[in-house]
C-alpha cells in the first residue's frame, strides 16, 4: 500500500517535470505525501532527549585517551634523548591532529550527506564524490603538474562537489528512490568516474602513483605535510554552525520550505562542505572508505537524528573510528604498517553489512 | 534465366577456388626456397634453455618482436631492429625504438595490443617479465613464431639470471663476446663494490613515490633487494616475511630513524615517468629522505650517504642498470 501510493506518485510527478523542463516548481503537494510515506524519513526521527551531560563527557575522555595511546604508539623510543623528544612533535603529534581532523570531518560530512539525500547510506564514498574528489586530483597531476597543493586541494574540492551535485540531480530524477537505489546510484556513478581515472592514469603512466595517492594512509603525515588539514576543522565547525538547518532540510523540501527556509541553499551549502572535506582528504590522506557511513549510522541508531545533538557523538565516533583503526594499522605489522584504508574497508564493510540486514529485518 | 544465374556464380566460385589453389600452390612452393637461401646466410639455429624449456632459436632472426624490458638496452647496443615494442613501457630510455614510427607499439602490459605482434610475424618473441601473463596467449597466437622468455626467474640469484638471459641472447644474436664482456663488467662491478664495502655499515633500501616511502626487503624487494645478497651487506632493519611486490612495505620516518642506517638506497619509482615536470605531492625521494626532519639525525643523513638510483632504473632494471649501480655504489662507498 505504501510502497504503492509512492511510486504511483513520483512517476504522476515525474513525467510534468520533465515535460515542463522546470523540475522544481510543480510538484509541492505530492512530494510532500512521498516525503512523510517514505520508509526513513517518520520512523528515524525521534524526539530530542534531554540527554545528561555525562555520557558525552565520558566519551570525550575514551576519545582522549584513544589520542593520547596515538601519541604514545610507534617505532621510534620517544623517551630516547632530545631527538625522541621532538619526534613526539615531528611525527607523533602531527599523526594525531590529522586523525582528529581528517576523522570528524569524513564522519560530520557523512552525516550530513545522509541528511541531505535522506538516505542512511549515503556518504562521500557511496555517492561517488571522493571519485571525483581523486579524478580531479589525477586531472591537477596531468595537466598543471605544478600546481602546488592548494591549487590541487581546490580542483579536487571542485571536482568532489561537481560529482556530489551530479549525484543529487540524478537523485532527483529517480523514480524509485528506496533505501538501496540511493546508495547503489551512488556507487555506479563513483565507478564510472574511477574508471576514467583509471584510464587516464594508464595513459599517461600514473597508475602506480594513483594506487599510493589514493591509499588513504597517515604514515607519511610528518610535520610541514599535514597543516592544509585544519581547512576541514572548518568545515566541521560550520557543520555545526548549520546543524539545525541540515536537520530541517533533512526533512525534505516540503517541509523546509514550509517552514520558511532556503532548502536550496542549505543544499548548496552541504554539498559544498562535503566537497571541500572530501577534496582535503583525498589530497592529504586518500581515501577513507566507510567512514562517513558507519558512524552516523551507528550514532542515529542510538540516539535518533537531531544533527545538532548528534554532531558531537559524530565527531567524537569518526575520530574514535579512525584512530583505532590506524593504531592497528601500525601495531599488527611492527615496524611496517597497513594503511588506515584497509582497516577501515574491513571495519566498515562488517557494519555496514550489519546495518543493512538490520534494516531488512525491520523493514 | 534462373538457370543461368544460378550457374554463374557457382563457375566464378570454382574460378575463385582454382585461383587461390593456384595461390597457396605458388605460395608453398616459393616460401621454402626463400628459406633455403635465407637459412645458410643467417646460420640455421641455436639450441637456447629458456625459462620454460629447450628451444629452437634462428640466429639473427629476421623480425623481432621484444616484450622484455631487460632485453632493450642490449638489442640497441647490438643495433637490433625490432617490429614491435611496448612503447607504452619503455619511458624516453630508447628512443631508438620508441621514437622509431616503423616499431609498432603494443601498448603496456595492462592492455596489451598482442594483435600487433600477430601482425608483424616474428620469427622470434622475446617475450616474458611484464608480459608473463600474456606468455600464453602470445604462445597460441603465433604459432609460427618462436616465443622466448629469458626473464630472471623468481627465487634465482637475480645477478646469475642477467647474465644467464644475456648470454642467450648473444647467442640469438651472434654477439657471444661481447654478451660474454658484458658479463664479466657486472661481475667486476660486484667484486668493486664488496671490495669497497667496509662490512659492517648498515644498509636501508627504500623506494619512495606518491610522497609515501616503501621499505625494499634485503633479497625479495624489488630492484635493490637483490643488492643486498650480491654485496653482503649488512640490512639496517630486517623483518620476517616482508613485501616483495613493487610498492615495497608502507614504513613511516619514525621507523626509518629507529633503525638508524648508515647508507640509504633509494629508488624514486615516480622518477621514471615525466621527470622534468614531476608532480609536487609525489617528492622527490630526496626531499622525502634527505629533508626529512625525522631523519636529520640519522648517520646515512647527516654524512650524505644516499644513494639514489638511476631515475629510469625501475624500467630498465637490466645487466647494464645493474653494472652501473655496482659501480655507483662503489664510487659511493669509497669516497665515504
Amino acid at each position: 500500500m505504501n510502497v504503492n501510493s509512492t511510486s504511483a506518485g513520483n512517476g504522476g510527478e515525474g513525467t510534468p517535470a520533465r515535460e515542463s523542463g522546470r523540475p522544481r516548481v510543480r510538484p509541492v503537494t505530492p512530494r510532500a505525501s512521498i516525503d512523510s510515506a517514505l520508509p526513513d524519513a517518520g520512523d528515524e526521527i525521534a524526539p530530542e532527549k534531554r540527554a545528561r551531560v555525562w555520557p558525552l563527557a565520558l566519551a570525550t575522555l575514551v576519545v582522549v585517551g584513544l589520542l593520547a595511546a596515538s601519541l604514545f604508539i610507534g617505532v621510534y623510543d620517544i623517551t630516547d634523548g632530545d631527538l625522541g623528544a621532538e619526534m613526539m612533535w615531528i611525527t607523533r603529534v602531527p599523526r594525531t591532529v590529522a586523525l582528529m581532523l581528517a576523522g570528524a570531518a569524513m564522519a560530520a560530512s557523512g552525516l550530513v550527506m545522509q541528511m541531505l539525500t535522506q538516505n542512511r547510506f549515503v556518504d562521500a564514498t557511496t555517492s561517488g564524490t571522493t571519485e571525483w574528489a581523486s579524478l580531479g586530483l589525477l586531472l591537477t597531476a596531468i595537466v598543471a603538474p605544478s600546481v602546488g597543493l592548494v591549487g590541487r586541494m581546490v580542483v579536487s574540492s571542485l571536482f568532489a562537489f561537481i560529482g556530489a551535485m551530479a549525484f543529487m540531480l540524478i537523485l532527483r530524477r529517480i523514480v524509485i528512490r528506496s533505501t538501496l537505489v540511493v546508495p547503489l546510484i551512488g556507487i555506479m556513478l563513483g565507478a564510472v568516474i574511477s574508471a576514467l581515472t583509471t584510464f587516464l592514469a594508464v595513459q599517461f603512466n600514473l597508475l602506480q602513483m594513483v594506487g599510493t595517492w589514493f591509499m588513504g594512509s597517515f604514515t607519511s603525515v610528518v610535520r610541514g605535510r599535514y597543516e592544509v588539514l585544519w581547512i576541514v576543522a572548518i568545515v566541521t565547525l560550520l557543520v555545526f554552525l548549520l546543524a539545525d538547518r541540515i536537520t530541517v532540510a533533512g526533512l525534505g523540501r516540503e517541509v523546509a520550505t514550509s517552514v520558511g527556509m532556503r532548502y536550496e541553499t542549505i543544499l548548496i551549502a552541504g554539498t559544498a562542505l562535503v566537497a571541500v572535506a572530501a577534496g582535503v582528504t583525498t589530497v592529504v590522506v586518500g581515501f577513507l572508505p566507510f567512514l562517513g557511513l558507519v558512524v552516523p549510522n551507528v550514532v542515529a541508531t542510538l540516539r535518533g537524528d537531531n544533527v545538532r545533538s548528534n554532531l558531537p557523538w559524530v565527531c567524537l565516533g569518526g575520530i574514535a573510528l579512525v584512530t583505532v583503526c590506524d593504531i592497528i594499522g601500525r601495531t599488527i605489522r611492527m615496524p611496517f604498517e597497513i594503511p588506515v584504508s584497509m582497516v577501515l574497508g574491513m571495519v566498515g564493510a562488517v557494519v555496514f553489512i550489519t546495518i543493512l540486514m538490520r534494516g531488512r529485518s525491520r523493514a | 534465366m534462373t538457370l543461368r544465374t544460378s550457374r554463374k556464380p557457382r563457375l566464378l566460385g570454382l574460378a575463385a577456388i582454382a585461383a587461390s589453389a593456384a595461390l597457396v600452390l605458388s605460395a608453398c612452393s616459393s616460401s621454402p626456397a626463400e628459406d633455403a637461401e635465407a637459412k645458410p646466410e643467417a646460420g640455421s639455429t641455436v639450441s637456447i634453455t629458456d625459462n620454460y624449456g629447450t628451444v629452437d632459436v634462428p640466429v639473427n632472426p629476421k623480425t623481432v618482436v621484444a616484450l622484455d624490458n631487460h632485453v632493450f638496452e642490449t638489442l640497441t647496443e647490438w643495433d637490433v631492429k625490432l617490429a614491435a615494442a611496448p612503447k607504452g613501457i619503455m619511458g624516453s630510455v630508447w628512443p631508438g625504438y620508441t621514437d622509431n614510427e616503423d616499431v609498432v607499439d603494443i601498448g603496456s602490459h595492462r592492455e596489451p595490443n598482442l594483435e600487433a605482434i600477430v601482425a608483424a610475424q616474428p620469427d622470434l618473441i622475446i617475450a616474458g617479465y611484464r608480459f608473463g601473463d600474456s606468455y600464453e596467449d602470445i604462445k597460441k597466437q603465433n604459432p609460427d613464431s618462436v616465443v622466448i622468455d629469458i626473464a630472471p626467474r623468481e627465487g634465482e640469484d637475480l645477478m646469475t639470471e642477467l647474465k644467464r638471459g644475456n648470454t642467450i641472447l648473444g647467442q640469438i644474436f651472434d654477439h657471444e663476446d661481447e654478451a660474454e664482456a658484458t658479463n664479466e663488467k657486472l661481475d667486476d662491478a660486484i667484486a668493486g663494490a664488496k671490495k669497497a664495502y667496509n662490512g659492517t655499515d648498515t644498509v636501508m633500501a627504500v623506494n619512495t613515490s606518491g610522497g609515501k616511502i616503501g621499505y625494499l626487503a634485503p633479497g625479495v624487494g624489488r630492484s635493490v633487494g637483490p643488492v643486498f645478497g650480491a654485496l653482503g651487506l649488512v640490512p639496517a632493519l630486517e623483518v620476517e616475511g616482508a613485501s616483495s611486490d613493487h610498492q615495497g612495505d608502507d614504513i613511516s620516518v619514525e621507523a626509518i630513524a629507529a633503525s638508524n642506517p648508515e647508507w640509504i638506497i633509494a629508488l624514486d619509482r615516480d622518477a621514471s615517468f615525466a621527470p622534468e615536470e614531476r608532480e609536487e605531492g609525489s617528492a622527490p625521494a630526496a626531499e622525502l629522505i634527505a629533508g626529512s626532519e625525522a631523519l636529520k639525525n640519522v648517520p646515512a643523513v647527516t654524512k650524505g650517504n644516499i644513494i639514489y638510483l638511476d631515475a629510469n632504473f625501475y624500467l630498465t632494471e637490466d645487466i647494464h642498470a645493474y653494472t652501473e649501480l655496482f659501480e655507483q655504489i662503489q664510487a659511493a662507498f669509497a669516497a665515504a
